[in-house]
């Protein structure tokens, strides 16, 4: 549909996307006031517009997208929001030269390409060993000229920020007791195991409020041991596995 | 005053119960089993003043409800057979768990002492107890003791005396659950009144909790659907409420009521983070140090076990030597009798036999005490769970076939440590082929008589290694098809590290032998003298040659002056001759036509009468198979070392027959002992038999496909 669509006209859709978002309709002197163009230019372009069912324009009055035009508006304006983004956030460039860009390249990117970079974008944002933190990285990277900064140093940081990062998402919600590493204490909230399993568990003290510290990890990485009420307990994964405690 | 009292001793394990129960006791002690279940009942007795006390030790428990057998018995002994007072043994030092006990045995409502034993490492860690509160929350008198210093035995009799006095007016604490659970308690009670017998014996409250709490041995007793609905009603109705079942909120609220009398009454005076035994743990199961230290141990309970136990072995042989050679002389020499015959061969043999490896059983057991009161035998089973969960057994399934490398009947006994029956009967069944101590005399024979020296230990480490490989297998098989299912859970404690004492070790070395004394001995001995009887009879009366006119024909062709050379090879002949006729008295007899009638069927082995014949020996103890050779070659007597059967051996086996030989005697069927305990201990025939039967189908296949495959490849033919 893009394609159908000269990049003016998709600058037009998109004025009027964002006129209509700010004051439910947009005037074409609003139109022409933002695009910076005469009035008969906007006048000719919204009838081509409206010849292709896209908006809702009669001269004198005010203009409005219709269903079809509204989705292809989104679509255009997702697209340039996507590379401002990548501009300013990965490429780290300025609001002003990014939104530039991002005005000139939106009519051109393919769909695939624009997809792809949506998802780099927000990989980048969320992967641990990306983030903000690897950005900045970047920025100085640019601002210092290529100098390398001690690596090792950096992923043993965003290795803790991740771990940090876990552990402060899941404050106050269920974690099983396997999950938590030697040293780590929690107390226990619920046993998920089922029958005579869930019954010697609980009898063994591990009952509901009780506090249970991970001590180690047999040699061969199961079972693990643990204490409760001042007792040591060993228990296989499997089993810590169906013990919801709270981490302290 | 009653003049004798019974009492029954509970407690957790790893609480000192049996190093109080040795104190009380001494060695005024008996022990049987519980009847109809495979518990090990110890009873003893003792006098306090003018009371004579009977005691029972129960098993070790953690609980009172039906999770294993050992609550069970525990649960039904104090039921049925009504003790007048009941000692919870504690480890004061572990205050808060073991009390879970005790607070259901007050929930039964009898008379109940609590024994705060190991109070002197409690104190050590800091903690002061205020006893007189505590036992007024509890109702229940509290003694202190420290079990393995016998403190506090005095003042714990007297304790049982009085208790035992005040019996009829006993009042127990009570343990509110809850508004909620007391109302469905309060809603089913009639109704557990009305529609059970039980409910006098159990006590109504108690019964009425145990079926709330969905204990299934309780509820199969439970005939009413009356009652099953309203049961199910009210778990539902609690389920709901709480999100969890009745049986964990009972439990939390059990936790809840000691935990509350503990804050009020214990004070914890010294922050005891790690203690003595945290930082033996840090060493013994670091990750990696953990499995180096555990195989030293393992190798040092079998160095302790064979090394020392070796000298003993041949003493004891030569004291059974030496009374066969007494006996035989109240007998004119050369007489054939057959009341001699049956004393010296099938009694004095076989009672010999069992007696032999006594020294082994007494120093393994030593051995196992030593790891088992220190508390290491829990952190092996810590250390090796992983392994043995993947081939489908329990980490406590580890001891049982350690032991079997000692004799397979004490470690298919050892496998009661084990909680699920399928966890037992999968170790129980491929324990044997942990190759047992009485499999040693074989390799010692055939190993020498057929390999150079370097390659002694490396092959007596391959048929080790061929049987462990085997029970893995099997272990894997096993779970795979006749006890498929969930493994139970590993949920075990890991006690503090202790001194074992000397009394302890003694007292288990005791019991351990005399079991097998009394089990092996019994069974062994009554095999023994059959077999006698299989190898002797019928008798032969007419013999290809005629011997006796042989041997004076010889006797006359050497005059008696002709020297001490002369002499000498006049006797090694006639020696030649007496042996020829016993081989051919024993190819008459029973077990010599069975050999031989088998002789098709163990061809494909490698193996001819001779070896079936011994191996019909070798069922009632796999060393007999030496002996046994030992009188099919003519050799006389034989034992392991006998380099004139090793002789013979040379000249009538391949080193592959012979290897076929290990293997088979490895894994084919354990004695007649390991079937007879196999049966007790799984309580049926079906598995013994089926132990029998697969162990031997098993041994056969595998040594025709060595012997078939060895032969084809001509390795170790020539």
């Amino acid at each position: 549909m893009s394609k159908t669509l000269s990049a003016s006209l998709e600058d037009y859709l998109e004025a009027i996307f964002h006129i209509s978002a700010q004051k439910q309709a947009a005037r074409p002197k609003d139109i022409s006031k933002r695009l910076k163009v005469n009035n008969s230019s906007v006048t000719g372009a919204l009838k081509l517009l409206a010849g292709k069912g896209l908006v809702n324009y009669a001269p004198y009055e005010i203009v409005t997208l219709t269903g079809k035009g509204k989705t292809l508006a989104e679509d255009i304006v997702r697209r340039h929001e996507t590379l401002r983004d990548f501009f300013e956030k990965v490429l780290a460039v300025s609001h002003e030269d990014a939104e530039e860009a991002a005005c000139k390249m939106e009519h051109v990117v393919s769909r695939e390409v624009l997809e792809n970079l949506i998802q780099f974008t927000e990989f980048v944002e969320t992967c641990p060993r990306g983030g903000s933190k690897w950005v900045s990285g970047f920025r100085y990277h640019c601002d210092a000229g290529g100098e390398h900064a001690d690596c090792e140093q950096c992923i043993t940081l965003c290795l803790e920020d991740f771990k940090q990062a876990n552990a402060g998402d899941k404050t106050g919600e269920a974690v099983s007791l396997h999950e938590l590493n030697p040293g780590q204490k929690g107390k226990v909230i619920k046993l998920r195991a089922k029958g005579e399993a869930r019954k010697r568990i609980a009898e063994m003290g591990l009952t509901r409020g009780a506090l249970v510290e991970v001590e180690r990890v047999a040699p061969l990485g199961d079972p693990l041991e643990v204490k409760v009420k001042g007792y040591h307990l060993s228990l296989r994964k499997e089993e810590a596995d169906t013990i919801d405690v709270e981490r302290i | 005053m009653k003049a004798s009292i019974k009492v029954a001793l509970a407690g957790n394990p790893n609480s000192g119960k049996t190093t109080i129960f040795n104190s009380l006791t001494g060695a005024r002690q008996h022990v049987g089993n519980y009847p109809g279940v495979t518990v090990e009942k110890k009873e003893g007795t003792c006098r306090h003043g003018d009371v004579q006390i009977q005691v029972v030790d129960l098993p070790g428990t953690y609980s009172l409800s039906a999770y294993s057998i050992e609550e069970l018995v525990a649960r039904d002994f104090i039921v049925e057979e009504k003790p007048d007072v009941v000692v919870d043994i504690i480890d004061a030092s572990n205050l808060e768990r073991n009390l879970y006990l005790a607070v259901q045995i007050m929930e039964l409502g009898v008379p109940l002492v609590l024994a705060f034993n190991m109070s002197d490492t409690a104190k050590a860690r800091g903690y002061e107890f205020d006893l007189e509160t505590l036992s007024e929350l509890l109702s229940a008198p509290i003694v202190t003791t420290v079990g393995n210093k016998g403190e506090g035995i005095t003042e714990l009799l007297d304790a049982i005396v009085s208790a035992a006095a005040k019996q009829d007016t006993w009042q127990s604490a009570k343990i509110v659950y809850g508004k909620e659970v007391e109302e469905e308690l309060a809603k089913l009670a009639p109704l557990v009144a009305r529609e059970t017998a039980a409910a006098e014996k159990y006590g109504l409250r108690w019964l009425t909790v145990k079926l709330l709490e969905n204990d299934q041995s309780l509820l199969e007793m439970v005939s009413s659907p009356e009652l099953l609905a309203a049961v199910e009603a009210s778990s539902k109705h609690l389920q709901g409420i709480f999100g969890d079942p009745p049986e964990i909120v009972i439990t939390d609220r059990r936790y809840g009521f000691i935990s509350g009398a503990c804050t009020e009454t214990v004070r914890s005076t010294v922050e005891a983070r790690h203690t003595m035994s945290d930082k033996i743990d840090t060493v013994v199961t670091n990750r990696l140090l953990g499995l180096p230290i555990f195989f030293a141990m393992m190798y040092l309970v079998f160095q302790l076990t064979f090394t020392i136990g070796d000298p003993f072995m041949g003493w004891i042989e030569q004291i059974f030597g030496w009374l066969g050679g007494i006996i035989e002389g109240f007998w004119p020499a050369g007489s054939e009798s057959a009341l001699k015959s049956l004393l010296v061969d099938g009694i004095i043999g076989g009672v010999g036999g069992v007696i032999v490896f006594l020294p082994n059983i007494l120093l393994l057991f030593m051995a196992i005490a030593i790891l088992e009161d220190s508390g290491y035998m829990a952190r092996a089973a810590f250390i090796m769970d992983h392994l043995m969960h993947k081939i489908g057994l329990h980490g406590k399934s580890f001891i049982p076939l350690v032991i079997g490398f000692g004799c397979t009947i004490p470690a298919i006994m050892a496998t009661r440590t084990l909680e699920s029956r399928r966890d037992r009967l999968t170790t129980m069944l491929v324990a044997p082929l942990m190759s047992c101590g009485a499999r040693l005399p074989i390799y010692a024979l055939i190993i020498p008589a057929f390999f150079p020296q370097q390659w002694h230990a490396p092959m007596l480490w391959i048929i080790y290694l061929i049987g462990i490989i085997l029970a893995i297998v099997c272990a894997k098989l096993l779970r795979a098809t006749l006890f498929k299912g969930e493994s139970t859970p590993f949920v075990m404690e890991l006690p503090p590290y202790r001194v074992p004492t000397l009394r302890g070790i003694v007292i288990h070395m005791w019991d351990r032998g005399w079991m097998y004394l009394k089990k092996a001995g019994t069974i062994i001995l009554g095999i023994s003298i059959l077999l006698w009887a299989m190898t002797t009879y019928p008798k032969k009366e007419v013999f290809a040659r005629d011997y006796p006119a042989e041997i004076a024909q010889l006797q006359a062709a050497y005059p008696k002056d002709t020297g001490v050379k002369n002499a000498e090879a006049l006797q090694a002949k006639i020696m030649n001759l007496q042996q020829a006729q016993r081989a051919e008295e024993l190819t008459y007899s029973i077990a010599g036509r069975i050999g031989h009638g088998l002789e098709p069927l163990l061809k494909p082995m490698g193996f001819d009468w001779r070896v079936g014949t011994a191996l019909i020996g070798a069922f009632a103890a796999k060393e007999v198979f030496v002996a046994q050779m030992g009188i099919v070659f003519s050799v006389g007597e034989a034992d392991a070392e006998s380099e004139v059967l090793r002789d013979r051996l040379r000249e009538n086996y391949t080193p592959l027959a012979a290897f076929c030989i290990m293997i088979f005697c490895l894994i084919s069927t354990p004695c007649m002992a390991t079937i007879a305990v196999t049966r007790r201990e799984s309580n049926s025939w079906g598995w013994a038999l089926f132990q029998l039967g697969g162990l031997t189908a098993l041994a056969y296949v595998l040594t025709v496909f060595v012997y078939q495959a060895g032969s084809l490849l001509s390795i170790g033919t020539g």
